[in-house]
């Protein structure tokens, strides 16, 4: 069941950002929703868990958007195991813990994207305009982190979210 | 080290990086077709988006029912019930009224041209789920006869192109995604001619390729040159914001605004009839009756 959940989120968090986040979008920016979720993911359950999930969540956004398939799953695998790592566990249950992760994951996702995208010489052009929206991205995943972590931290720990072998 | 190498994990890694580079490679560039796990995954979303545009059109728009919330308490706070219900119906109805609008401009262009091209109407039922991307979800797809490349356009002007086909959804690649180029020239000289380009920025679209001696000025319009051989001749693209200098000196690039509004993109038309004057579509000669 709670395998599931964790597939659902993300799955849900496409089609949110394919459709009503399409609707609040700062500037044509939108938020990363399945990045949010594989940051939480690994802040909780550590680098190794967050780098699998990490990897089938950038997966289903790849498959969804059928090009360049792979970049979002290496990105955010690689987001996952670098958080996982550099997080250790420390002060899970803070949810400015939650925040700055997300904060520290968004430009790191950011950054990996664009190193793997060049060293697999895909066709991905970049401008000024890409950093500037990476901003905006920043400050929206942040504003939706804050209020999100809570809850997956709870939800994890006592509540639907709470992986089999936790408990 | 060595105990790093003999890690299974470690190889499980990289081998799984080494498939996933290769896929980069291979999907970066566009595909004669996408894969059936692709197929399943959209088919998937598109009841789910479809109700959802449903809904946002029946309440006209999310987005509209927020920021007029703090005046809709304010308005129930000073009116009757009946004059709120009242209000309510009116919104409902000039909805309807502007989708009826939308509808019949889309109706008029679609029989002023059938003469021209044959067309598809098609409703947008969901936009990116990224920054990087610029494509939206049509709720038309192979079974409706819709295939690979055929141009998008609104009666207002050039969309983009169908970029994948599912059963009965399109993806639909943006002008304004940077992955797309087309061929453009302007429609008061017609002699200028040059390639427009997505930027990220409020939707705007960059003109490049300009030659320096070209004359180009803020208000012009940038139509299809039909050069692309995607997209038919004679297509508004937008209207020329500014013009700049390459740090060449050789070229002009110009900033266009689209004619089409890609943030309230509701509607669209694709195109299935258009074949690009090419030199395989060329009629071919009469072959000469061979010797016996």
């Amino acid at each position: 069941m709670h395998y599931l959940l964790h597939f659902l989120l993300p799955f849900m968090a496409v089609f949110l950002q394919s459709t009503v986040f399409g609707f609040y979008a700062i500037k044509g920016t939108l938020p990363d929703l399945v990045l949010v979720f594989v940051v939480f993911f690994s802040v909780i359950h550590g680098a190794a868990p967050g780098t699998a999930y990490g990897f089938l969540c950038g997966l289903l956004e790849d498959l969804y958007l059928g090009r360049f398939i792979g970049l979002n799953a290496i990105s955010k695998a690689l987001t996952g195991f670098l958080v996982g790592k550099l997080q250790g566990g420390f002060f899970r249950e803070n949810f400015i813990i939650g925040a700055l992760a997300v904060a520290f994951g968004t430009l790191l996702n950011a950054s990996i994207f664009l190193l793997v995208s060049r060293l697999a010489f895909a066709s991905f052009h970049f401008d000024q305009q890409f950093f500037i929206g990476i901003i905006y991205q920043f400050i929206y995943n942040v504003i939706l982190a804050a209020p999100l972590y809570g809850w997956y931290y709870r939800s994890s720990r006592i509540g639907l979210l709470r992986l089999s072998r936790e408990k | 080290m060595r105990g790093l190498f003999k890690n299974k994990v470690f190889w499980f890694c990289i081998v799984v990086l080494i498939i996933t580079f290769f896929l980069i490679r291979n999907t970066s560039s566009e595909r004669e077709d996408i894969t059936l796990v692709e197929r399943m995954l959209r088919d998937t979303y598109a009841p789910l988006q479809s109700s959802v545009t449903e809904l946002r059109d029946y309440f006209s728009g999310p987005r509209s029912i927020f920021s007029q919330k703090a005046d809709l308490n304010q308005t129930i706070a000073q009116l009757e019930k009946e004059v709120a219900r009242l209000n309510l119906e009116n919104q409902v109805l000039r909805e309807q009224e502007a989708e009826v609008k939308r509808l019949r401009a889309l109706v008029n262009f679609m029989n002023n041209n059938l003469d021209k091209y044959q067309m598809s109407a098609a409703r947008v039922i969901a936009r990116s789920p990224n920054n990087w991307l610029k494509t939206v979800i049509i709720d038309k797809g192979a079974v409706e006869g819709i295939e690979k490349n055929m141009p998008v356009i609104t009666p207002k002007g050039l969309v983009g192109r169908i970029g994948s086909v599912s059963e009965h959804t399109s993806q639909v690649n943006l002008i304004t995604d940077r992955e797309i180029a087309v061929g453009a020239t302007l429609q008061r000289s017609r002699s200028t001619s040059g390639v427009v380009e997505g930027m990220v920025e409020g939707n705007l679209l960059k003109m490049i390729n300009i030659p320096y001696y070209a004359s180009v000025k803020p208000d012009d319009v940038v139509i299809t040159s039909g050069l692309s051989q995607v997209f038919p001749p004679g297509i508004d693209i937008g209207v020329v914001y500014e013009v700049s200098e390459e740090p060449n000196g050789l070229l002009l690039s110009a900033t266009v605004i689209p004619t089409v509004n890609f943030d309230k993109l509701e509607e669209v038309l694709v195109i299935t009839d258009y074949i690009p004057v090419t030199e395989e579509t060329t009629v071919p000669e009469e072959p000469m009756a061979e010797e016996e």
